[in-house]
């Protein structure tokens, strides 16, 4: 076997263990699969006392089935065979005459989880990470987790797991049922599971309430409740995987038997999905996106700005554990973005004393003290180039050697910013949207001058706080803001012939936008839009309604008022029942650009355009981008 | 056989506040946060240490294998042993000390000295009669041998009892002791500000020199030390009320330290370990000494650090002048400027065994980045904090020598000296 090892030690104790030959992490590909049953048939044959079940990698259990071989199934039946083979390897696991452990360290998802659950008992470090992430793969389940999930776990615990695809923490997963041990340390693992095989500990028998759950009726109630709620996070026609796994529940649910084999059945049209396809790729490019070379060293960060952006950005850095110095010209500019802080740490951590030693990360420095020490300072000031340009030779002359001099500029040329410094290959730009802390995306800026290796210092910057760094030329508009542009515009265009508000932004969200271009010109401010549309040369009329809107001090959410009323962050209005034909008309125009845009290499590939659209933009995901939405013939 | 000794490095967690940002961690976490802290600084992944000894002052009685378990939870190889020992707020300087002494018998070639402290998981008992209560229940067999176990039992004895570090002698707070000694040594309250006051200031312009960015390690999201007052002025700390002794006291909140939490560690080694390992080496620890006093009977409860150097001069031959830095730990600025004075009295130092005073000490050789008036006092980690200070400015000093002093509870000081290597 070239991936398990079994022995059999001094007590008569089974160690199976897998360590991926191949691979940094582990996954349950087709030959770690069959090499499993190659493992199982020595089980047997030696009957060991007990079996434990350990990763050889020091951090992570599994990461689940190996994505990348799901592109080579095409055909429902062929991958129906394949799934009973996997079923039948789960069930044999499951049923071996010896108690079986699951030793967890670091990530057990998807596939691992599965497996883990065919065991007798499972054991976890404290910081182990369990959870199904497959629906955001467009697909649920497929080695017999979700009937084994539920038996764990009860439905609504289960199911809630599946819906969501969120992460567990161990002492999380344990309250659920998941876990029958949690450990503080990986050298834990092995006596703990020994204990369990040895003490023959009896198994948690289920609950009344579990079991009632998965009658018929209830069953039925169960998944009408877990259908309108899912209803409000994502569209059946865009996202069917959560509807086919409320529907196989209710259908199959009665015993995890029954579960699993309604799950051979109903899984493979979930993975030969189109919506599967797009989202595979959209998580292999995100990622590519977030796979970094060196990771970033340093810990402290200089913002100098304490405006919206800068604010936030210095925010969200503290909060992802930078030692952050904030600087304006007085302290009474800085307070509000410390409120703003506040309030994030507050709704981030909830707990102290992890509030308390966020707010300490951040700090208010009118005298910039923070420049001689900082790893990293990222200018977000008025957008005028008298005011950057001395800054960043000010910058250049007092801060560390190495330390890396980012913009955060959206309208200015890198280049136009760096003349007069001395090494302009040091400035680099560093894009993020507002709000900062909900949009995962940041474009990192290539100016003429940059240097490749502040590039990829800027993009582990970008990845040390959990953000998706995306290369981009610096040329008007950079990429997001560039595409954006005429889709917005577009809109207002069919705005000023009559069309309504109502009727675009519900087409543009039944093609798959989260919110439709009137909206979303109204979230980022009318003033931002026409600035960015003049930059880009797309402001070609003297008069329509977003000019009189500003000429009136109408600029959108943050005003109150734009084209819609907005009260507490939520625009005041009912979205009738949109035209998904009329949506992907509206969103022709950003299609064509996010083309031009790989034509003119302003990115350096089609998936990195798409994740970066997506990620951006919010661009419809199912559909895995605009280029792959124009391959596929949608717009 | 005698071999040099050197401090390769330290490394400590950021200093809190009682129940402040470390509210959620044991000693156990933050001793393990200090000693990881050293092993990635230093690459020490894997690398067997002949020796950790590391303590804390306030401890559950889980903690009964303390440093072993924290060695445990590092990267360290597993064969590397360790000794939990605790000698108050001396602990990590008197096992630098300890291991030093078994470096320089060629009985190990490297060693960790830590410490760890913290209030905020304060270990709370039942009552010496509840407990044997307990056991007698635990021991008993029949259900009337237990009910007879409870018999007389009474409400006072549910009382779980709070960790306290008064002195069991006397029963006095330290600050009570520190309050008697300003009064016998006539220490004003201006001039306990004032060094406070210096404490603080200096430590802040350590920070902004970046002095502490390779001693500190962040840990538990925490990145800078909280007691810390870069504001810190006469006006504040002069309107703090007494603390300790109401009616007539000149000990503050702010010229004591305050209950801290914390942890920090110092790597000692041969030359020959630093150069297999790739390590610098910071300074020579070239001597080292702990006295104690008769302070039940009326000497100052901190004084014996005074003792603790006179010898610690005597055997090396040398002057109290003869330094270039005085670490001298501020449990209270009224404890260092007694210790002072003490030095500089006739009396005082013939009755210690000087033939005269020690003399006075350039007090801007003094703590130069500040101490534990500014950055905290968790009790067993100040000694690996202090060894570490003093070692990184001998060697950015390049030449020369830094004295160390700490005061323990129970009336004992430990006293060290570094040299440049």
């Amino acid at each position: 076997m070239r991936h398990w090892t079994f022995s059999i030690d001094s007590e008569g104790l089974g160690h199976l263990v897998l360590d991926h030959a191949d691979a940094r992490v582990n996954t349950l590909g087709s030959e770690v699969l069959a090499e499993l049953d190659q493992a199982l048939a020595e089980i047997e044959q030696t009957s060991p006392k007990g079996v434990i079940i350990s990763s050889g990698k020091s951090r992570g259990f599994i990461a689940g089935a190996d994505i990348a071989e799901f592109n080579e199934f095409s055909d429902e039946a062929q991958l129906r065979e394949s799934l009973k083979r996997a079923h039948a390897l789960f069930d044999r696991l499951e049923s071996l005459p010896m108690p079986t452990v699951a030793a967890i360290h670091g990530f057990c998802l998807g596939g691992g989880l599965e497996l883990a659950l065919a065991c007798t008992y499972r054991v976890a470090t404290k910081e182990s990470t369990l959870g199904f992430p497959e629906v955001k793969l467009g697909i649920f389940p497929g080695f017999g987790g979700t009937g084994r999930s539920v038996e764990r776990a009860g439905a609504l615990a289960a199911m809630t797991a599946m819906l969501t695809g969120k992460n567990y923490k161990a002492p999380a997963a344990r309250r659920i049922g998941w876990l029958e041990r949690v450990v503080e340390t990986p050298d834990r693992l092995f006596w703990a599971a020994r204990k369990l095989i040895l003490g023959r500990k009896t198994v948690r028998k289920r609950p009344v309430a579990h079991r009632l759950m998965q009658l018929k009726p209830i069953r039925g109630y169960l998944a009408k409740k877990m259908r309108q709620q899912t209803q409000t996070k994502a569209n059946p026609a865009h996202y069917p995987a959560p509807f086919a796994l409320i529907d196989l529940f209710e259908a199959y649910g009665s015993t995890s038997k029954s579960m699993r084999a309604g799950e051979i059945e109903r899984f493979p049209a979930m993975m030969l999905s189109q919506t599967s396809g797009s989202l595979r790729q959209v998580f292999f490019a995100s990622e590519a996106l977030k796979k970094v070379e060196t990771p970033f060293k340093g810990r402290r960060l200089h913002v100098i700005g304490a405006g919206v952006m800068g604010g936030d950005i210095a925010a969200w850095a503290a909060f992802s554990g930078f030692d952050v110095t904030l600087q304006d010209l007085t302290q009474d500019a800085i307070e509000p973005a410390l409120k703003r802080a506040e309030s994030l740490f507050k709704k981030r951590l909830r707990k102290q004393p992890a509030i308390d030693n966020a707010r300490s990360r951040l700090r208010a420095d009118v005298k910039g003290e923070g420049v001689v020490q900082a790893d990293i300072i990222i200018e977000a000031v008025v957008e005028k180039l008298e005011v950057k340009q001395p800054l960043f030779q000010r910058l250049e002359e007092q801060a560390k050697p190495d330390a890396l001099l980012a913009t955060n500029t959206s309208s200015l040329p890198l280049e136009d910013i760096a003349k007069g410094m001395r090494d302009p290959s040091r400035l680099v730009g560093v894009h993020f949207f507002n709000p900062v802390a909900q949009l995962p995306l940041v474009e990192i800026i290539q100016g003429a001058a940059t240097r490749p290796d502040v590039l990829e210092q800027a993009r582990g910057f970008v990845a040390a706080i959990r953000k998706y760094p995306l290369l981009v030329k610096s040329a008007p508009g950079f990429l997001v803001n560039r595409v954006l542009a005429p889709y917005m515009f577009g809109a207002l265009d069919r705005l000023e012939q009559g069309a309504k508000a109502e009727d675009l932004d519900a087409a543009a969200v039944a093609f798959g936008m989260p919110m439709g271009p009137i909206e979303l010109m109204d979230s980022v401010g009318l003033d931002v839009c026409l600035a960015v549309a003049q930059e880009l040369g797309l402001d070609n009329q003297q008069d329509n309604s977003l000019k009189q809107l500003i000429g009136q001090g109408k600029l959108g959410r943050k005003s109150g008022q734009g084209f819609y009323a907005w009260e507490k962050g939520k625009a005041q209005r009912t979205l009738p029942s949109g035209d998904a034909e009329l949506g992907a008309l509206l969103l022709k125009p950003l299609v064509d650009t996010c083309e031009a845009c790989l034509a003119e290499g302003i990115v350096q590939d089609a998936e990195s355009l798409d994740i970066g659209v997506i990620f951006g933009t919010g661009f419809a995901p199912f559909l895995g981008g605009p280029l792959r939405a124009r391959a596929l013939g949608v717009v | 056989m005698s071999r040099d000794v050197f401090v390769l490095g330290s490394a400590r967690t950021p200093f809190c506040r009682s129940y402040s940002g470390y509210s959620d961690q044991t000693n156990l976490d933050l001793l393990s946060g200090a000693l990881n802290g050293l092993v990635s600084r230093y690459s020490l992944s894997g690398v067997q240490i002949g020796e950790v000894t590391a303590g804390a002052v306030v401890v559950h009685s889980a903690d009964w294998n303390l440093a072993r378990e924290a060695v445990l939870n590092t990267s360290l190889s597993p064969n590397t042993p360790a000794t939990t020992m605790q000698m108050a707020c001396g602990t990590s300087l008197q096992g630098a000390l300890m291991l030093a002494a078994k470096i320089a018998q060629g009985e190990i070639d490297s060693g960790i000295a830590a410490g760890s402290d913290t209030i905020s998981d304060a270990p709370l008992t039942t009552g010496r009669k509840l407990a044997k209560r307990l056991v007698q229940l635990s021991r008993s067999k029949t259900l009337k041998q237990k009910l007879g176990v409870f018999k007389g039992l009474s409400l006072g004895e549910l009382a779980p009892i709070p960790p306290s570090t008064n002195e069991p002698r006397t029963g006095l707070s330290m600050g009570q002791h520190c309050e008697l000694m300003a009064k016998h040594w006539q220490i004003s309250r201006a001039a306990q500000d004032q060094l406070a006051v210096q404490s603080h200031l200096n430590a802040a312009q350590a920070y902004r020199d970046g002095f502490f960015d390779d001693l500190l390690v962040s840990h538990n999201g925490v990145v800078r030390d909280n007691n810390l007052r870069a504001d810190a002025s006469i006006e504040s700390m002069s309107s703090l009320k007494p603390a300790f002794d109401r009616a007539s006291g000149t000990l503050s909140a702010g010229n004591s330290t305050p209950l801290t939490d914390g942890a920090s560690a110092v790597l000692l080694g041969t030359r020959e370990f630093a150069e297999a390992h790739g390590l610098p080496i910071l300074a020579k620890l070239t001597a080292g000494q702990t006295a104690a006093n008769d302070f039940a009977a009326g000497e100052g409860l901190l004084m014996a650090p005074t003792q603790a150097v006179n010898q610690l001069l005597n055997r090396s031959n040398l002057s109290l002048q003869d330094f270039d830095f005085y670490e001298i730990h501020e449990a209270f600025a009224a404890q260092v400027l007694c210790t002072l004075k003490a030095w500089e009295d006739d009396e005082y130092c013939r009755n210690m065994g000087a033939s005269a005073a020690l003399g006075s000490i350039d007090r801007t050789k003094l703590n130069v980045k500040g101490s534990s008036l500014a950055v905290g006092h968790p009790f067993a980690a100040t000694g690996a904090r202090v060894l570490g200070v003093a070692s990184k400015l001998i060697h950015q000093h390049g030449q020369g020598r830094a004295l160390i002093s700490v005061c323990t509870a129970g009336g004992m000081g430990v006293a060290a000296i570094v040299e440049a290597a």
